[in-house]
C-alpha cells in the first residue's frame, strides 16, 4: 500500500496582515450561507454588492490590523465572511455568529446596506466582540455591544478615508435609506437623536445622557437606542484628544473590549475599563486620561 | 381575538408592529387552524443574535355577540391574553406564518384606507 500523497499547499500562504475574504450569494433565498461567488484574490464581478461587502472586509481588517495589530475578527487570521442578497427586500444587516448578513432593503426606506462602510464594519466588530468581551446582548452590556460596533465602524469609515476627528462624520450607516426618508443616517456618534426625523419612520430615539436613558423590553432593552450613550461618550473623548480618532481614543477603546471586562458590565464598569486602560497607557495625569474620564461625566456616567 | 406582531431590533433598531382582528377577516376558520397550531409552551428565552429581530406576538381575546358559541371561536383557543418573544432565528414554522400574514393583512388594509383615516385601534 502507498501512503498518501502529501501535497505543497497551492494556495496563498497565510499571512494575517492580509484578509482572507469570501463573499456568497443568498439569491433573495434565506438559506445561509449561500453560493460562493467572490473568493480573496479574485477580481470583482458584476453586482455592486459582492464587490461593497468585499471591499468592505478588506477595509475592516486593515482597520484591526493596522491599528490594533489584531489579525480578523478572531485574531488568528480567521477567514471573513459575508452573505449578500439574503432574503425578500430584507431590511437588515446582522451578525449570525459566524459570518455578516445583508439584505437588498425594500427600496423603500432601505437602499442596500453593503453601501455604507461603516455598517461593514459595526457587523464584523460583532464578531471581535463575540471572540473577546462577548457582551451579553440585552439592557446596558447589550447597548456597549452595540455601541462597540458603531465605535469601530467609524473607525473602520475614518481610517479607509484618512480622516481625523474633525474630517469625520461620526454616521452610522450614510447613505442607506433612499432619497423618500429624512434623514442622513441612522445613528450619529456627535448627536445621538439627530440621524433622522421623518414622517414614516418618527425620529432618531436615541438618547446622549443618562438623564435620557430608555427603558423598554423591546430591542433586548433597547440595545440599539441606549448605545447612543456610550456612542457619544467616544465621540467626545476622541474629539478632545484629536488627532485620528483610532490611534489613542480607539486604541483605549480596543483594549477595553480585549480586556478584562465582564460579559455582563454596565455602562459604569465600561467606562471605568476605559479609564483605567488610559492609565495604563499614557498616565494618569495625561490629556488622554483626563479626555475620557470627562467624557463619561458629559454623558452621566460617571459624576 | 386581536393578534399583534411587534418587530424590534434589527441594524436599525426601529420598532413596527402589525395587527389583525381575526373575527373580522373573511377567512376567519383559516386563521383559528394556525392560531391552533401555535406552540406557546416551546417558545424558549433565548439571546437575539446581534443585529437581528426580536418579535413579540401578543394574542388578546375580545368579547364578542355575533358568534358567542361557536366552538372554532378564536376565544375557545385562546381564552386567556397570551404573548410570546421570539428571536428572529428562531421564528419558525406556525409562528413565521402567523407573523408573515399579519403583516402582509394590515399593510394590505393600510394601503386601502384613506391617508388621513385614524387608525383603527378598537
Ligand atoms: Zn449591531
Amino acid at each position: 500500500m502507498r501512503p498518501p500523497v502529501v501535497r505543497p499547499r497551492t494556495g496563498p500562504v497565510a499571512n494575517p496582515s492580509q484578509p482572507d475574504r469570501a463573499i456568497s450569494d443568498a439569491g433573495g433565498t434565506e438559506t445561509l450561507p449561500g453560493r460562493i461567488v467572490r473568493r480573496e484574490g479574485e477580481p470583482a464581478v458584476d453586482d455592486a454588492s459582492v464587490n461593497e461587502a468585499y471591499d468592505g472586509l478588506g477595509h475592516t481588517h486593515a482597520l484591526f490590523w493596522d491599528a490594533f495589530e489584531r489579525a480578523s475578527v478572531d485574531g488568528a487570521g480567521s477567514p471573513l465572511e459575508a452573505t449578500v442578497h439574503y432574503g425578500d427586500a430584507y431590511d437588515n444587516a446582522f451578525w449570525d455568529g459566524s459570518r455578516m448578513v445583508f439584505g437588498d432593503g425594500d427600496g423603500q426606506v432601505f437602499a442596500g446596506f453593503t453601501t455604507s462602510l461603516s455598517v461593514i464594519g459595526h457587523e464584523l466588530t460583532h464578531g471581535v466582540t463575540q471572540y473577546t468581551a462577548n457582551l451579553v446582548y440585552s439592557g446596558q452590556s447589550g447597548a456597549l455591544n452595540e455601541s462597540v460596533s458603531d465605535v469601530f465602524g467609524a473607525l473602520v469609515e475614518q481610517h479607509s478615508r484618512g480622516h481625523d476627528v474633525t474630517e469625520a462624520s461620526w454616521l452610522i450607516g450614510e447613505g442607506i435609506f433612499t432619497d423618500e426618508v429624512e434623514g442622513t443616517a441612522l445613528r450619529s456618534l456627535k448627536a445621538p437623536g439627530t440621524a433622522y426625523d421623518d414622517d414614516v419612520l418618527g425620529k432618531d430615539p436615541q438618547p446622549a445622557h443618562m438623564d435620557d436613558f430608555v427603558e423598554t423590553d423591546d430591542d433586548n432593552g433597547g440595545v440599539h437606542i441606549n448605545s447612543g450613550i456610550p456612542n457619544r461618550a467616544f465621540y467626545l473623548a476622541a474629539t478632545s484628544i484629536g488627532g485620528n480618532a483610532w490611534e489613542r481614543a480607539g486604541r483605549i477603546w480596543y483594549e477595553t473590549l480585549t480586556g478584562e471586562i465582564k460579559a455582563t458590565t454596565d455602562f459604569g464598569g465600561f467606562a471605568d475599563a476605559t479609564i483605567a486602560v488610559a492609565v495604563r497607557l499614557y498616565g494618569s495625569e495625561s490629556p488622554e486620561t483626563a479626555a475620557v474620564r470627562t467624557a463619561w461625566g458629559e454623558v452621566g456616567v460617571l459624576s | 381575538m386581536k393578534v399583534t406582531v411587534t418587530r424590534s431590533g434589527g441594524f436599525a433598531g426601529i420598532t413596527r408592529s402589525w395587527h389583525v382582528f381575526v373575527e373580522r377577516e373573511p377567512d376567519e376558520e383559516s386563521w383559528v387552524v394556525l392560531l391552533r397550531k401555535l406552540p406557546w409552551d416551546e417558545v424558549t428565552r433565548e439571546p437575539s443574535q446581534p443585529d437581528r429581530y426580536l418579535y413579540r406576538i401578543n394574542c388578546e381575546p375580545r368579547a364578542r355577540t355575533d358568534r358567542p358559541d361557536s366552538r372554532d371561536a378564536p376565544e375557545r383557543i385562546l381564552p386567556e391574553p397570551r404573548e410570546a418573544v421570539i428571536p428572529e432565528q428562531r421564528l419558525t414554522g406556525p409562528w413565521r406564518e402567523l407573523v408573515d400574514r399579519v403583516r402582509e393583512r394590515d399593510e394590505e388594509k393600510r394601503e386601502l384606507r384613506p391617508a388621513a383615516a385614524p387608525d383603527d385601534n378598537t
